[in-house]
C-alpha cells in the first residue's frame, strides 16, 4: 500500500525501506516480517522523527502529523474489514513504544484502544461472550489509565491521541532517561509510535491462539513444538494455561492455518538463521503472527540446532560454534546415573529438583555438624526440615542440600542456584532427616535422592553424533594440537 | 545489653562470620565490637577459631534469653500486624528472586540478556522503594533490627552499580540473604516457628 501522504506516518506493508533506527524495533520486526510476506496484522508507524518534532516543537503533535493519521488508520480498517470505534466489525487497536533499542521506563503498551459503549455491545454480539466484552472494556480502561495517566475518554480519536502523546511523552520519563545515560545511549534518538490492528482468538469456534517453536526448545529436536488454545485470546497461552492442546489439533481442525503457520516459521527461521519463538492468533480461520523472536532454549537445544543450522547451511561451521557456550556443552555431558543402574536402585525421597546435579554424599541433618565434617575432608549430603539464614553457610560445603519443606522458590533453592550446589525441595515431612549417617546419591535433575552409591557415567563425547560434529569442527579450527575436554577446546577458540 | 543481643543473633545468623561480618549486621563500630567479641569469647559465649565466630551452647541460651526478654517487652500486636503486611511483599520478593534465576521453569537465566537482567534490578529497586516503609515500621517495634535500613540498601545499591551478586548471593550480604534474615527475625518475634511457617506456605 502506498499513498500515505507523509514522509513520518508510514504503513508497514514491508516496501517502508526505512532502518530500525527510523521505525524503531517494534515496527521495524513487523516490516521486516511483511517484506517475508508473513501474514501479520496490520500496521502503521509513526516514526522517530516525529519524535524529534514532538519535542523541537514545545512538546506539541505536529498538527501535519496527526492529520496523516486517519488516512493511516483507514488503511488498518480496508485490510480488517473493521471500522474504529464504531460499527458491527469494531476496529482495536494496540499503541506500542518503539525506540531503536528496546528500554525501560518507556510507556510500554495500550492494548484494545477505541472501545466504547457501542464498540463493547459490538463485541459483545460478534463474539456472543458478554462477559468477554465487558471484561476487555474494563482492562483497557483500567490500562489506559495506567499507562496514560488520565481517564480513557469516549471518544476514540481522542483515545488515540492521547496514547500517542503518552508514548511520545515516556521518551523522557525519568527512568528512561537515566537507562540511557547509564549506557551512553543518545536523547536525540527519539521513540517511534507503532499502531496496530488487534485481532481475536476468542471470536468463534476456528479461532485462537498459540506459540510456536520451530524447534524443539528442550530436547533439541528438529520438530517443531509449540501450543494451541482453540478461543484463546491474547495472554492466554503465555500465561501457560492448562487446558491448552498440542499443534497437532490444529493441524486437524484447520489444516489451512496451520500450513500457513508452517510456512511462515520456515521463512521466519531461514531469515533470522535461528529457531524462532513465534505467537500467532487465528481469527475465523485466518492466520496471523503477533511476534517472533529468537526462542530461549535448553542447552541441549542450543547445541543440537547449532549443528542442525549449519546443516541445512543457514549458518556456517564459524557461527555455529559461536552459538555454543562451554556451559552448554558441559551441561550435557554431565554425569548422569547409569540408566541400568537404576532398576536396581533403591528410592529413598523424590521432591522437586531446584538445582541440578548429581552427587554422593553422608546425610547430615545438623548445621553446625555438616559444616565441621564437610570442612574435615568427608561429602556431606545436608538434610533440613526447611532451612534458616544459619544453614548457609554449610549448605556452601556441602555436596548436596535436601529441604523436607518448602517449593522451588525457597530461599534454600534460590541459594543453592547462587552456588550451583545440587539441591532438592519439598521431599516431604520426615523423609530425609531420617537418614542420617546413611550414605545417598542425590539426583537433582531428577528429583529423586537414591540409596547408596549406584553407578554414575559421564556423558559420552564418542558416541552422540552432534557432539562428534562438534568436535570435528574444533579439531579443524584449532589444529590437531589442542587439547582439552570440548568445553576447554571452546573456551580456548573464544580466548577465554 | 542491646549490643550483646545484636552480636550473639548476629553470629547465629550468619553461621561462621568473621568480624567485618558481624560489623556490618550489627552497626556496631569496629574498636568497641572487638572489645565485646573479645569479652563475648571470655564469657564463653561466643568461641572463636582462625577469625571465625561461633555461638556456643551457652551462648545459644543466653541468646535465647535475651530474645524472650525483647519479645515480653515489644508492642506485640504492632508486631503481628507489621509479619501480616510482610506476607506480600515476601511473595512478591520471592517471584523475583525466582525470575532472576529463571527464564521460565525449564530455563535457567543465564544472564546472557543484559535487558532482562535490567529488568529484574529495576524491578527490585521498585519492590525497594515501596517495601521501605514497612521496614521503618518494624524498626519503630523493635529498634535492634534499625541495621537492616542500611544492608537493604547497600545490597540494592551495589546490585544497581553493576555488581548483580549483591542480589542473592548466599555468602555475601545480598538482597536475599539480608531478606532471609529478616524474615528470621520477624518469625522469632512473632513467637512462631519456621517450620510452622513452611508448613503453611509462608516461609519456605
Amino acid at each position: 500500500m502506498t499513498g500515505i501522504a507523509h514522509a513520518n506516518v508510514l504503513v508497514l506493508d514491508g516496501s517502508t525501506g526505512q532502518p530500525r533506527e527510523t521505525l524503531g524495533g517494534k515496527a521495524w520486526s513487523i516490516e521486516q516480517m511483511r517484506a517475508l510476506d508473513v501474514p501479520v496484522p496490520p500496521a502503521f508507524v509513526l516514526t522517530t522523527q516525529v519524535c524529534q518534532e514532538y519535542y523541537d516543537g514545545g512538546q506539541e503533535l505536529p498538527v501535519h502529523v496527526w492529520s496523516a493519521v486517519p488516512e493511516a488508520m483507514s488503511h488498518l480498517e480496508h485490510v480488517t474489514g473493521r471500522t474504529f470505534g464504531t460499527g458491527d466489525h469494531p476496529l482495536l487497536v494496540s499503541v506500542r513504544s518503539g525506540a531503536a533499542t528496546s528500554m525501560p521506563g518507556m510507556m510500554d503498551t495500550v492494548l484494545n484502544l477505541g472501545m466504547t459503549d457501542g464498540v463493547s455491545q459490538a463485541l459483545a454480539a460478534q463474539s456472543g461472550d458478554p462477559a468477554y466484552a465487558d471484561d476487555t472494556r474494563e482492562r483497557f480502561r483500567e490500562q489506559f489509565e495506567q499507562v496514560v495517566g488520565v481517564a480513557a475518554p469516549d471518544d476514540p480519536w481522542e483515545q488515540l491521541r492521547l496514547a500517542i502523546i503518552a508514548v511520545l511523552d515516556s521518551w523522557n520519563s525519568r527512568r528512561a532517561v537515566s537507562y540511557r545515560r547509564d549506557r551512553g545511549i543518545s536523547d536525540d534518538g527519539g521513540t517511534a509510535v507503532t499502531v496496530q490492528a488487534m485481532v481475536f482468538g476468542n471470536l468463534d469456534n476456528r479461532s485462537g491462539t498459540g506459540v510456536l517453536f520451530t524447534r524443539n526448545p528442550l530436547s533439541g529436536s528438529a520438530e517443531p513444538y509449540g501450543e494451541w488454545l482453540p478461543r484463546g485470546q491474547g495472554e492466554d497461552i503465555v500465561s501457560g494455561r492448562s487446558d491448552a492442546l498440542p499443534l497437532d489439533d490444529l493441524a486437524s481442525v484447520m489444516p489451512g492455518a496451520y500450513t500457513d503457520l508452517m510456512t511462515a516459521a520456515t521463512k521466519l527461521e531461514q531469515h533470522s538463521r535461528d529457531v524462532q519463538d513465534i505467537e500467532f492468533t487465528v481469527e475465523s480461520g485466518t492466520l496471523w503472527l503477533l511476534q517472533t523472536r529468537s526462542a530461549k532454549r535448553s542447552p541441549e537445544a542450543i547445541v543440537r540446532h547449532a549443528v542442525q543450522l549449519q546443516r541445512q547451511g543457514l549458518i556456517s561451521v564459524s557461527e555455529a560454534l559461536d552459538r555454543i557456550a562451554p556451559e552448554h556443552l558441559e551441561t550435557l555431558l554431565a554425569p548422569h546415573i547409569d540408566p541400568a543402574a537404576l532398576d536396581t536402585a533403591t528410592t529413598v525421597a523424590t521432591g522437586k529438583p531446584a538445582c541440578p546435579g548429581i552427587a554422593t554424599g553422608t546425610v547430615v541433618v545438623d548445621a553446625d555438624e555438616a559444616q565441621d565434617r564437610a570442612e574435615a575432608g568427608e561429602n556431606v549430603v545436608l538434610a533440613r526440615p526447611s532451612t534458616h539464614p544459619d544453614d548457609v553457610a554449610a549448605m556452601s560445603m556441602c555436596q548436596a542440600v535436601l529441604t523436607e519443606l518448602g517449593g522451588s522458590t525457597s530461599h534454600a533453592a534460590v541459594a543453592c542456584r547462587e552456588m550451583g550446589i545440587p539441591c532438592i525441595v519439598g521431599c516431604g515431612e520426615g523423609t530425609v532427616t531420617g537418614t542420617a549417617g546413611q550414605e545417598l546419591t542425590v539426583d537433582a535433575a531428577e528429583g529423586t535422592v537414591y540409596k547408596g552409591r549406584p553407578t554414575i557415567v559421564a556423558g559420552s563425547e564418542g558416541e552422540d553424533p552432534d557432539i562428534v560434529q562438534i568436535s570435528t569442527w574444533l579439531q579443524e579450527e584449532l589444529g590437531g594440537d589442542a587439547a582439552g575436554s570440548l568445553a576447554e577446546l571452546l573456551r580456548i577458540r573464544s580466548g577465554q | 545489653m542491646h549490643k550483646e543481643i545484636r552480636v550473639l543473633q548476629a553470629v547465629r545468623l550468619k553461621g561462621r562470620p568473621q568480624a567485618g561480618d558481624i560489623a556490618r549486621s550489627t552497626d556496631i563500630p569496629a574498636e568497641s565490637l572487638d572489645a565485646l567479641l573479645s569479652r563475648l569469647v571470655e564469657d564463653g559465649l561466643l568461641s572463636e577459631a582462625r577469625g571465625r565466630y561461633k555461638v556456643t551452647p551457652e551462648g545459644k541460651e543466653r541468646l535465647h534469653e535475651l530474645l524472650e526478654a525483647e519479645r515480653a517487652s515489644i508492642d506485640t500486636d504492632a508486631l503481628l500486624s507489621a509479619y501480616r503486611d510482610f506476607e506480600p511483599f515476601n511473595s512478591q520478593f520471592k517471584q523475583l528472586m525466582t525470575d532472576w534465576q529463571q527464564i521460565d521453569e525449564n530455563t535457567p537465566n543465564d544472564h546472557s540478556d543484559a535487558d532482562y537482567d535490567a529488568r529484574v534490578v529495576q524491578r527490585l529497586g521498585e519492590l525497594h522503594d515501596d517495601f521501605l516503609p514497612l521496614v521503618e515500621r518494624i524498626v519503630s517495634v523493635v529498634p535492634r533490627l534499625a541495621a537492616y535500613r542500611d544492608r537493604f540498601s547497600s545490597a540494592l545499591a551495589a546490585a544497581v552499580d553493576g555488581d548483580h551478586s549483591w542480589l542473592a548471593h548466599p555468602l555475601k550480604d545480598s538482597y536475599h540473604t539480608v531478606w532471609f534474615e529478616f524474615h528470621e527475625e520477624l518469625i522469632g518475634l512473632a513467637g512462631l516457628s519456621r517450620q510452622a511457617e513452611a508448613a503453611a506456605g509462608r516461609a519456605e
